[in-house]
């Protein structure tokens, strides 16, 4: 059988992604938790007076113990239902989909900005590997990996909205009209984003191309009077992208977390600015809806490489 | 009780509904919202979060994105002008009894809500009784406790009637405050979260905790004609100051209350923004506990605001952005404040002080600060410098930002604190009368507390005032606030913008007559 150990690997995943979703909902829980102040108070601000904070805190539910409370929520999670955020007093569902939709918006402009990115600079630095093409990409993508994402979009933003006007400062997706404005409004973002997730990608793949550039079949290609972009792009590239491929799945995981950040700079109305939202005033169902949400596709991203590169590697593929 | 953790959300419901939106959230992106070439759009940002306990229920009245939308859809029978003289908005006129314990309002006739219907005494009965009703739980009831529920009463259509249960001299200026809104009768606490309906120049269209922009459009019914001259508001939260300069310069916004003190050099320069700048009687306090040692003793009290030069003081933490404060809540402008020459620094005095209370090889003692509010912080540290020259040793604690008002406040003997500006009366007994909630000084002093309730009894005006002076001199000189400045408040406008002004009381908004070029 051949599909027996990817079977198997499926399996073992998904019991392990169910045990790890579990874990880290209860470590949530008891982060939020041990935040100072509870969700009535924070609602109610400085000026609260104790009969307020004692009737919003009945009604809320808070005056139950904590595990009970957990206990609740874990029961109706599993049920499929999200539950109803304590502050907005709307279901979380729908809430966390929206927002989620905004962000997926993003993230897939920011991957459209990356790969084709990465890819280039990958090749070029590769083929001129040692001459100053090379050294002042490096010198550029290591840069965009060292600063933060906050001071890359601040540093944009001055650039590109303030001095030269071109794009706008925030990224207020619901003055979008059509695809074009769409795109307009997000490109700040999504460039903060691509920004720093290209230094790591295009670093292997300059030094897989070259590995792949100095092995003997490269060179009989060569020697066999190839055109050199025929080398490059038919014969050593495809075999250079395999390691890009878990490069990207980490740039993913790397993107959950880099796009909390911008949203925050941007003004985005994403899920990274509601969990933040969510934070502040404690609104225990949501931030659990979204740390969950973004477990999840922490965890799908990782498996889903590990299955990309067991397919594309004929040795583990037949293994056992 | 409705239990929230638990609602009645079904398993298909939620698959569908998440969907749904996971379908479609793209798409809603790209379509047209409105024809912007053709109504006038007007762009506001507050400055402070839009969390999602957002609301506009006038009752529930606390952050700031709250009060822009109740400003922006409702209008309270007075509201202070920008010395807190009480003005008539809904109303014609008021008068009182001879002890100023029963007072009548005449309301306007021919005020319209946002559905048609006219305003009645019946919707002012209403729109007070929920302030006081202990079921809603307003935070309003604090200050309206000498308003029973019942002592509110339509005497006919357009009048109506308070019976205090203790003589209030000022009560058309106790009721302008950031809850007194006139909602229509009738409306439920989640219809008001909502979708309130109010006499206001704009009625809303949409707005969603936790989404934005919350979005008004005009009340064809306004009472006042040919206002308003903006089609639609929209309103949105930018906490980051930078960004919200940013997004200011580049047009995206059209008005922000909200701007930092320090830092806005870029806007002043820029031809397309206009900066507005109005003085405040906003507080900045250094609070000290009167009955904890070493500030038990008001010689050490006065030392330590003697040591403060609070010229120096205001251009260093504000730029100059403000007015001198006098240890004094009231700020030296406002109606009742006493006339006294601003506090010269003095370290010999100060030496002197201390020594005499025991305190000659020197004082140390320990003030909270935080991030919380700006300019903490920096007042925090430039006191340092400053007492150490009298031979206090400060030690600067930086609290974390997030429960500072938790936490913090109230529980420490000597920490960073502000006030928003308020009428004298208020100003003196939201955090200086002996039972005060929030007496962040622990002031407790007998004479001070009668001087108040005096003054409210007092219809005599020059007497009054004399009561008022007496309280504030009391404080000023024996109190525990170290007030050295008032931060002007700070907006800025896109310079097509006319008709907006910015209020001393950042929660009393109007964009009433906001025209755009």
């Amino acid at each position: 059988m051949r599909s027996a150990p990817l079977l198997r690997l499926l399996a073992t995943r998904v019991v392990l992604a169910a045990l790890s979703l579990l874990v880290v909902s209860v470590v949530i829980f008891w982060c939020v938790e041990m935040l100072p102040g509870d969700t009535a108070q924070r609602m109610l601000g400085r000026d609260a007076t104790p009969e307020a904070l004692a009737r919003l805190r009945a009604e809320l539910g808070l005056d139950r113990p904590a595990a009970e409370r957990y206990g609740l929520w874990l029961a109706a999670t599993l049920w499929g239902d999200l539950g109803q955020s304590m502050v907005a007093d709307r279901p979380v569902a729908d809430w966390v989909a929206g927002r989620a939709a905004n962000t997926l918006t993003l993230a897939g402009f920011a991957l459209a900005i990356y790969i084709p990115l990465a890819l280039a600079l990958g090749l070029l630095s590769a083929a001129f590997r040692g001459r100053p093409l090379d050294q002042a990409i490096s010198v550029a993508v290591l840069l965009g990996m060292c600063v933060p994402e906050f001071v890359t979009g601040l540093l944009l933003v001055s650039v590109f909205a303030i001095t030269l006007d071109l794009f706008p400062p925030l990224a207020l997706i619901d003055q979008a009209q059509d695809l074009g404005d769409l795109l307009h409004i997000l490109f700040l973002p999504a460039l903060t984003l691509a920004i720093a997730m290209t230094a790591y990608a295009v670093r292997m793949m300059r030094d897989n191309l070259i590995e792949v550039l100095e092995s003997p079949y490269v060179r009989l290609a060569t020697l066999k009077g190839l055109p050199r972009r025929q080398v490059l792009l038919r014969h050593a590239l495809p075999n250079a992208l395999g390691p890009a491929v878990n490069v990207t799945a980490l740039n993913i995981a790397w993107l959950i977390g880099g796009i909390v950040v911008v949203e925050t700079v941007f003004n985005f109305p994403g899920i990274g600015r509601l969990l933040i939202d969510a934070i502040s005033v404690k609104d225990v169902p949501v931030v659990q809806a979204v740390a969950l949400l973004l477990t999840a596709l922490y965890i799908l991203t990782n498996l889903l490489a590990d299955i990309v590169v067991i397919v594309l590697n004929p040795r583990l593929r037949a293994g056992a | 009780m409705p239990m929230k953790l638990l609602p009645p959300l079904s398993r298909r419901g939620f698959l569908q509904t998440s969907a749904g939106a996971v379908a479609f959230g793209g798409a809603t992106l790209s379509l047209p919202g409105i024809a912007r070439a053709q109504s006038k759009v007007l762009r506001i940002a507050s400055g402070e979060a839009d969390s999602a306990a957002a609301t506009m229920d006038p009752a529930k009245n606390l952050a700031d994105p709250d009060s822009a939308r109740i400003a922006l859809a409702f209008e309270r029978l007075v509201v202070l002008d920008p010395n807190f003289t009480p003005t008539p908005q809904l109303c014609e006129s008021w008068e009182t009894n001879e002890t100023g314990d029963v007072w009548t309002f005449r309301l306007l006739r021919g005020v319209k809500f946002h559905d048609g219907s006219e305003m009645t005494a019946a919707d002012v009965v209403f729109s007070y009784r929920r302030l006081v009703d202990p079921d809603v739980g307003s935070p309003a009831a604090a200050s309206l406790a000498m308003l029973p529920m019942d002592g509110i009463e339509a005497v006919d259509d357009h009048t109506v009637r308070f019976r205090l249960t203790s003589p209030v001299v000022e009560f058309p200026q106790l009721i302008a405050t950031r809850f007194t809104y006139i909602v229509k009768a009738g409306q439920s606490d989640d219809d008001l979260r909502t979708r309130g309906i109010g006499t206001g120049p704009y009625r809303v269209e949409r707005f969603v905790p936790g989404e934005e922009p919350a979005v008004f459009v005009r009340h064809d019914g306004y009472r006042r004609p040919g206002l308003p001259k903006v089609d639609r508001v929209e309103l949105r939260s930018i906490p980051d100051s930078a960004a919200r300069i940013a997004a200011l310069r580049a047009g995206q916004i059209d008005i922000n209350w909200d701007l930092p003190r320090v830092g806005i050099e870029v806007l002043e320069d820029d031809p397309n923004v206009r900066v507005i700048r109005t003085r405040s009687p906003f507080v900045m306090t250094m609070s000290m506990w009167t009955d904890t040692p070493p500030f038990d003793d008001v010689r050490v009290r006065m030392a330590m605001k003697l040591v403060v030069d609070r010229e120096a003081m205001l251009q260093l933490v504000l730029g100059g952005r403000g007015q001198l404060g006098n240890d004094n809540p009231v700020a030296p402008w406002v109606r009742y404040a006493i006339d006294a020459p601003i506090r010269e620094r003095n370290i010999d005095e100060a030496r002197r002080l201390l020594a005499a209370a025991g305190h000659g090889n020197g004082l140390d003692v320990e003030l909270y600060t935080s991030d919380t509010v700006f300019g903490f912080v920096e007042m925090a540290t430039v006191y340092q410098s400053m007492a150490a020259e009298a031979g206090i040793n400060v030690k600067i604690n930086r609290a974390p930002a997030d429960d500072y008002w938790s936490n913090v406040w109230l529980k420490v003997p000597f920490m960073c604190s502000s006030w928003s500006g308020r009428p004298a009366d208020d100003a003196l007994s939201v955090a200086y009368l002996s039972e005060a909630d929030w007496n962040e000084t622990r002031w407790k002093n007998p004479e001070f507390d009668a001087a108040i309730f005096e003054a409210r009894r007092t219809v005599d005006e020059a007497a009054r005032t004399a009561l008022y002076h007496k309280a504030q001199h009391l404080l000023r000189d024996e109190g525990g606030a170290i007030i050295s400045m008032h931060p002007d408040a700070m907006a800025a406008v896109r310079s097509n913008i006319s008709g907006w002004s910015l209020h001393p009381q950042q929660f009393s908004k109007d964009f009433s007559e906001v025209e755009i070029a």
